[in-house]
């Protein structure tokens, strides 16, 4: 990035010089972008029902702010109790079937299998069950995070360098001790990118339910807005979520530097 | 692969023990009392229901529909994506314009922009389709990113050097190298796509598997919602699996 030319720097300067600069293009792409998004709807190029103009976007967020606060805290509320169910569970199951091998010959494979189907279709089993309250959403973001979480764990602890238990099994660790001390920090980079990819999973369950069928949180907030047509409030619910999934993001990113850092950077081989 | 075709045998008939074992568990514990027959229906009642349907006329209409707009997603899509892939993974220019733009959007959760397809095309069969496409459209984009620089140097210079032919190096060189990863792409697409389907059916819709799935939910109708969702979870199984067959035989030549 830094050995590029700004354009512009001589008198030959103009839009065509400027352009040979990818970083221009993808900053002029994004600028019409917004532009349209602006300007489109307030010219009627398109319905004001199916786009809001971007600065009324922001101003119903911000004349709403507390409606969506409230919502969004419902929505963090049953993420947090998800997360438990999705990184927890599945972290200790993806634990168990990674390091032993008659599990992981058997049902990994089967676990993989089931991470293929489309887990929205489970959703009415949840409400038919646990109600439409926030029991059900805690339940299914914590079922849509759980495999990926699962996965991610089993394949890390699969490819602990068998000579380290060896070695530490001869010199009389104990089952505990190999699982502390040899497979978790090896096991860590595949570990936290479970973490990652199962916490945004999760949310996306959590709102994904929260749509269908609740009675607060922000999947909800953007489903009541959408029947009453409130264009602006629709779109401004959907950013909020993907800067909750950004941060969600950015927090684990975080905290797999932490957790890195406490451990040797580079495993040696025996 | 090295433990041979016996074990291989036996780790598939595991596997099927371990499914009939999880049935059989479920059918004894609603047949006890255990669970509640009610809201957790025995697969005697389940699996014979999840049959019928393959038969009723209804079913496969909104079955139809759903693997139409699957289909139809996925045909308009794959072209689209794998192109933009290849001229970003290809062009040096194009590549660092826009390649940090697919990767963040490939990382936002893409199901709450379903109300946005609402807005702009309906609840009609329209808007399944072009849910199911942006769905797909950004893992196919990524992986044939990958896929184009996934092609060994080495392995064109040294066709180069043996003097091979245009059509040969595209056929010999960059196409093996290439297929698996977009076909893991496609395969990746396609799961993503079929859940975008689903969703949106069950969101809001007036036919398609997913609606009826949702009916039956609300309505409390348990056995036919199990026989639903064995249905999908079956037919996306068999999906998955068949594009990953092809996927490692294509790829198999990696080693």
């Amino acid at each position: 990035m830094s050995m590029r030319t700004a354009g512009g720097n001589d008198d030959r300067s103009g839009w065509i010089l400027l352009l040979k600069n990818p970083l221009v293009l993808r900053l002029a792409c994004l600028g019409m972008i917004l532009a349209f998004w602006e300007i489109a709807p307030r010219m009627g190029w398109v319905s004001p029902v199916m786009l809001a103009p971007l600065s009324a976007t922001v101003i119903s967020g911000v004349t709403d702010f507390g409606v969506f606060a409230r919502n969004l805290g419902v929505t963090f509320g049953s993420l947090a109790l998800a997360l438990l169910i999705a990184l927890g569970g599945g972290g200790a199951v993806g634990l168990l079937l990674g390091s032993v091998r008659p599990l992981r010959t058997t049902l990994l494979p089967i676990m993989s299998s089931i991470y293929a189907v489309p887990l929205v279709v489970v959703y009415p089993v949840f409400t038919a069950w646990a109600g439409i309250g926030v029991e059900s959403k805690v339940l299914f973001g914590g079922l849509y995070g759980f495999f990926p979480m699962l996965l991610a764990t089993a394949a890390g602890v699969r490819t602990v360098d068998g000579g380290y238990m060896v070695a530490a099994r001869s010199m009389g660790a104990t089952r505990f001790q190999m699982i502390r001390h040899i497979m978790l920090p090896a096991a860590l980079p595949s570990i936290m990118s479970g973490v990652r990819i199962g916490s945004a999973m999760t949310a996306i369950g959590v709102v994904v339910a929260e749509m269908m069928a609740a009675t607060a949180g922000i999947g909800f907030l953007i489903t009541q807005n959408r029947t009453m047509f409130n264009t602006a409030e629709v779109y401004f619910g959907v950013f909020l979520v993907v800067v909750l999934a950004g941060t969600i993001d950015w927090a684990v990113s975080v905290i797999e530097r932490r957790a890195g850092s406490s451990y040797p950077r580079k495993v040696r081989t025996l | 692969m090295s433990h041979g075709l016996a074990s291989r045998a036996g780790r598939i008939s595991a596997q099927i023990g371990i499914v009939v074992a999880i049935f059989l568990f479920w059918e004894v514990a609603v047949q006890t009392g255990m669970a509640n027959a009610r809201v957790l229906p025995p697969p005697s009642l389940v699996l014979p229901r999840a049959v019928a349907m393959l038969g009723d006329p209804v079913v496969l209409y909104n079955l139809w529909i759903t693997s139409a707009q699957v289909l139809l997603a996925f045909v308009l899509v794959a072209p689209i994506g794998i192109a933009i892939g290849l001229l970003l993974g290809e062009s040096d220019y194009f590549g660092r314009a826009f390649k940090p733009f697919f990767f963040f959007l490939a990382s936002v959760p893409k199901s709450v922009f379903l109300p946005v397809f609402i807005l702009a095309f309906g609840i009609g069969f329209t808007q399944k389709v072009a849910f199911g496409m942006f769905q797909a459209i950004f893992v196919l984009v990524i992986s044939a990113i990958a896929a184009a620089e996934s092609v060994s140097s080495d392995f064109l210079k040294t066709a180069r050097a043996y003097g091979a032919s245009r059509r040969q190096l595209y056929l010999d060189i960059y196409l093996p190298a290439m297929l698996p990863v977009i076909v893991e792409g496609l395969r990746l697409g396609m799961i993503f796509n079929i859940t975008g389907v689903l969703f949106a059916e069950m969101y809001v819709s007036r036919a398609g598997l997913g609606h009826l799935v949702s009916t039956w939910g609300m309505s409390f109708q348990m056995v036919n919602l199990f026989a639903g969702i064995l249905l999908a979870a079956a037919l996306s199984i068999a999906v998955n699996e068949a594009l990953r067959w092809y996927e490692n035989k294509v790829g198999a030549w990696r080693g």
